[in-house]
C-alpha cells in the first residue's frame, strides 16, 4: 500500500491546469463522438423494439445487393475525382508556384480557390443541374453551337456519362483544396536546395522529382485522408443531379446508407453498415498511411 | 487592479461558463412549464416548403388576428420534412402543435401511434361536402384495403384532415386536339401525332425512386397491375404490372422527350411551359404554380385536365396525393391547434384559402364556376375525387416499397433492364424487405 502510494507521483500545477484546460475539449470530442458511437454499435445489434439480435443486422447490411452496387459506384466515383483532382491540383500549385512571382496576383489567385469550397454543395448541385440538365443544360447548348454534337447528349441519364457528370462537379469543387494544400507545401521548399539543384543543372522534372515532392509527400497522405473522408461523405449533389440514377449507378455509399436509415426506417442495418464502413475506411487508412508514411525519409 | 493567479483566472473562467451555458436551459426550462399552465398564445406547424404550405402560411395571419394566436409556419423540404416528424414523434417531443403529413406518411405515423385521434379527442365528423375518401386518407387503420398485420384488429380514428387535395390528373394541349383523350391507346396515338422535332408527344417524369413511382402508378393500376394484391402479397411481377410498365417505358417512350430517365416535376412543367411537349401526367401545384401561370407559362389557356385516362380493363385510375394536417401526441396544445383545423376547413375560410391559392376538398368549392375559372383544373379534380381515386398502399413500409420500384421504374426508362427484369427484380426485394417487417408476402 505504501509502496502505491509512494509510486504514485503528485501532479504538479502546471500539469493539472494543463489537464483542466484539456477537460472541456475531451468532454465534447467524449459527447459528440464517444457516446454516439457507443448508441451506434449498440443499434447496430438491436432490432427495432430494443432487443439485441447479435450481428443479424451486420448479416443482412451484407447480404443486401444494393451495398455492392453502392461500394462499386463510390469506388468507381473515388477513381475518378482522387487521382483527378490530385493531379489537376499539383499542376495549378507547380504553374503558380514557378511562373506567378507577384504577391498581389498569388493572392487574387488564392481568394478564387477559396471560392469553390465556401459554396454550399446544394448550390453547386443546382448548377450541376443547370450545366448537364437534358434540353436546357448549358453544356448541350454549347456543344451544338460550336457543332461538335448534333443530337443531344444524355449527361444525366447514360450511366456512364451521369458518373462522369457528378464526378466532375466534385473536382470542380475539390480540386483548389488540392491546390492550395501543395501550394502551401511549395512555400516551405527551401530556396537554398533549389538554387543548389539548379546550380548542378537539374531541370525542371528533376527539381520536382528529388525537391518538391520530398516536401510534399506528407501533404499527400493529408489529402487523400481529407477527400477520402469527403468522398464518403458526398451527398447533396448527387441527390440533386442525379438521384443515384440511372438506376442505381450513381448511388453512392451515403446516399445507399440515408435511404436504408431515412426511407427503409431499417436503422439496426443502417447502424451496421455505418459500423462496417468505419472499420472498413480505419482498414484503408492504415494501408495508405503505410504507403505514404508522414515523415519525410 | 488587484492581480489574480492563474488557479484563479481558470476557477472564475469556468465558473463563468458554466453560468452562461446554463442560460438557455433556464430560459428554455421557464418557457416549458409556461405552455403547460396557461392558455394556448401559439401554434407551431411544421410545414413542406412550397406551392402545398404556401396558401397557408397566407390565411395562418388572419387565424391570428381573430383569436390572437400567434401563428408560426416551420417550413422543410419534403424529405427534410418527414424525417424532421419522424424523429420528433420518436421523441414524443413537442416542438410541433400541427403538422403537414403527405399521405403515404399516414401509415406511418399510424403505426407510430404518433397523432392525436381527431374524432374521438376533439369531436371531428364527417362533412357531406368533403368526399369520403378524404377522410378516408386520413383514417387509421386504413377503412377499406388491406390492413398490416400489425394494425389488425385495432379501432379506426381520424388523425389527419386533408388541407390539399391533391389528386395526379392529366393535362394535354387542347388548342392541338380536339377531343380528350379517353384511353391510354388514345394518349399514344396523339403522342404519335403530335411528335415532332423539338416536340415532344408525351413527357415521363421518370427520375429514380419517388418522381418515376408517382409517374407510373396510375399507369399500372389503370392497366390492372398493382405491387401488392389484397392480402400483401406481391404482384409487382405479374403479367399486367409487366405490360403496364412496357407500355410506359418502352411503347410511349419511343415519343417521350431526351433525359427521360433525369426527368422531375420542374423539369416537365417547363417543358409543357414552354411549349415544347404535347401531354403529361400533372399534380395540380404544377398547373397554379407553373402551366397556367401568367407571365410564366407560354401555354396558359392553352391545356386542358382531365382524370387518368382508361387503361384496358375501361378504368382509369387517378392517385392520391393529399396532404394533411395532423396534431402530433407530443403537443400540449392539442384542443387550440384541433380548433385552427375546423376553422380552417369552414367553407367561407376554405374558399379565402383557395382564392390565396390552395387546393380545396369541398365539392361546392370545387365547382364552384367564379373559383373555377383562376383554377381550370378544379373540375377535373372533383371528377376524380368521385371516382375514387387510388391511394399508395397503407403500408409503413412504403417509403422502402416506394424506392425500389421507382429505382426499377428509372431502370427500365433508362434502358438499363428490361421492364420484366426489372419488375422480377424490385419484386423479390420488396418481398424481402416486407417478409423482414412481419407481412406475409
Amino acid at each position: 500500500m505504501k509502496a502505491a502510494r509512494a509510486g504514485r507521483r503528485r501532479l504538479s500545477r502546471d500539469e493539472r491546469l494543463a489537464y483542466m484546460l484539456l477537460l472541456p475539449a475531451l468532454g465534447a470530442v467524449f459527447v459528440i463522438v464517444t457516446i454516439p458511437f457507443v448508441l451506434v454499435i449498440i443499434q447496430s445489434i438491436s432490432a427495432e423494439d430494443g432487443t439485441l439480435v447479435g450481428f443479424r443486422n451486420y448479416s443482412r447490411a451484407l447480404a443486401n445487393p444494393l451495398l455492392y452496387d453502392a461500394i462499386r459506384a463510390t469506388g468507381v466515383y473515388s477513381l475518378i475525382v482522387l487521382p483527378t483532382e490530385i493531379l489537376l491540383g499539383l499542376t495549378f500549385a507547380l504553374l503558380v508556384h514557378r511562373t506567378v512571382r507577384p504577391q498581389g496576383l498569388r493572392a487574387a489567385i488564392y481568394v478564387l480557390a477559396i471560392l469553390p469550397l465556401v459554396v454550399p454543395p446544394v448550390a453547386i448541385g443546382v448548377v450541376g443541374r443547370l450545366v448537364y440538365a437534358p434540353s436546357y443544360g448549358v453544356l448541350n447548348v454549347i456543344l451544338e453551337r460550336i457543332g461538335f454534337v448534333h443530337h443531344e447528349v444524355n449527361w444525366l441519364g447514360d450511366p456512364t456519362l451521369a458518373m462522369l457528370a457528378v464526378a466532375s462537379v466534385d473536382i470542380w469543387q475539390w480540386t483548389p483544396f488540392v491546390y492550395l494544400v501543395l501550394f502551401s507545401g511549395l512555400q516551405t521548399v527551401p530556396r537554398e536546395s533549389v538554387e543548389a539543384a539548379q546550380i548542378d543543372g537539374a531541370d525542371w522534372w528533376a527539381q520536382f522529382r528529388y525537391i518538391d515532392l520530398f516536401y510534399l509527400r506528407p501533404l499527400f497522405l493529408l489529402i487523400v485522408f481529407f477527400r477520402l473522408a469527403d468522398v464518403l461523405r458526398v451527398f447533396d449533389h448527387v441527390f440533386i443531379l442525379t438521384g443515384g440514377g440511372p438506376g442505381t449507378t450513381t448511388q453512392l455509399l451515403s446516399l445507399y446508407m440515408y435511404r436504408v436509415e431515412f426511407k427503409y426506417f431499417d436503422s439496426g442495418q443502417a447502424a451496421a453498415l455505418a459500423v462496417l464502413v468505419l472499420v472498413s475506411f480505419s482498414i484503408l487508412y492504415r494501408l495508405i498511411s503505410r504507403a505514404l508514411p508522414l515523415e519525410r525519409t | 487592479m488587484q492581480r489574480i493567479s492563474r488557479r484563479e483566472f481558470v476557477k472564475r473562467t469556468a465558473f463563468a461558463g458554466a453560468m452562461l451555458t446554463s442560460i438557455p436551459a433556464l430560459i428554455e426550462a421557464c418557457t416549458s412549464g409556461s405552455n403547460t399552465t396557461s392558455k394556448t398564445t401559439k401554434l407551431t406547424i411544421a410545414a413542406v416548403q412550397g406551392a402545398e404550405d404556401g396558401p397557408l402560411k397566407k390565411v395562418a395571419p388572419m387565424y391570428q388576428s381573430q383569436t390572437g394566436i400567434t401563428m408560426e409556419v416551420v417550413e422543410f423540404p419534403y424529405d427534410q420534412l418527414f424525417e424532421k416528424l419522424v424523429t420528433t414523434f420518436q421523441a414524443n417531443g413537442s416542438s410541433y402543435d400541427l403538422c403537414m403529413m403527405d399521405d403515404p406518411w399516414m401509415p406511418k405515423f399510424g403505426t407510430m401511434g404518433a397523432l392525436q385521434p381527431l374524432d374521438s379527442n376533439f369531436g371531428f365528423t364527417r362533412d357531406s361536402d368533403i368526399p369520403s375518401i378524404v377522410y378516408d386518407v386520413g383514417t387509421w387503420p386504413p377503412p377499406h384495403g388491406p390492413v398490416p398485420p400489425s394494425e389488425q384488429g385495432k379501432s379506426k380514428h381520424l388523425y389527419g384532415i386533408t388541407i390539399v387535395g391533391n389528386v395526379e390528373m392529366f393535362m394535354y394541349r387542347k388548342d392541338l386536339a380536339s377531343t380528350a383523350p379517353a384511353s391510354w391507346n388514345d394518349v399514344l396515338a396523339n403522342a404519335q401525332k403530335f411528335n415532332k422535332s423539338n416536340f415532344y408527344g408525351y413527357v415521363i417524369r421518370g427520375k429514380a425512386t419517388n418522381p418515376a413511382s408517382s409517374d407510373s402508378l396510375p399507369i399500372l393500376w389503370s392497366f390492372g397491375g398493382d405491387i401488392f394484391d389484397s392480402s400483401w402479397k406481391v404482384v409487382l411481377d405479374s403479367t399486367a404490372s409487366i405490360d403496364a410498365i412496357t407500355f410506359l417505358t418502352q411503347t410511349l417512350k419511343k415519343y417521350a422527350e431526351p433525359g427521360a430517365e433525369n426527368t422531375d416535376a420542374a423539369d416537365r412543367d417547363r417543358l409543357i411551359a414552354i411549349g415544347q411537349a404535347f401531354q403529361s401526367t400533372t399534380w395540380p401545384a404544377e398547373v397554379t404554380g407553373v402551366v397556367e401561370a401568367a407571365g410564366v407559362s407560354q401555354v396558359a389557356g392553352k391545356m386542358a385536365y382531365i382524370p387518368i385516362p382508361q387503361g384496358p380493363g375501361g378504368k382509369g385510375l387517378g392517385m392520391m396525393g393529399n396532404w394533411l394536417l395532423g396534431i402530433p401526441k407530443g403537443s400540449q396544445n392539442g384542443q387550440a391547434a384541433a380548433d385552427f383545423i375546423k376553422w380552417l376547413i369552414k367553407t367561407e375560410n376554405m374558399k379565402t384559402y383557395v382564392q390565396n391559392g390552395g387546393i380545396p376538398t369541398r365539392t361546392s368549392l370545387l365547382n364552384d364556376p367564379t373559383l373555377g375559372q383562376s383554377n381550370p383544373y378544379f373540375p377535373a379534380l372533383a371528377q376524380s375525387l368521385a371516382a375514387q381515386p387510388n391511394w399508395r398502399p397503407r403500408t409503413d413500409q412504403w417509403n422502402a416499397v416506394e424506392t425500389i420500384y421507382g429505382t426499377a421504374v428509372n431502370q427500365a426508362v433508362a434502358g438499363l433492364k428490361t421492364p420484366k427484369d426489372a419488375l422480377t427484380a424490385a419484386a423479390e426485394q420488396i418481398r424481402t424487405a416486407m417478409k423482414q417487417a412481419g407481412y406475409p408476402s
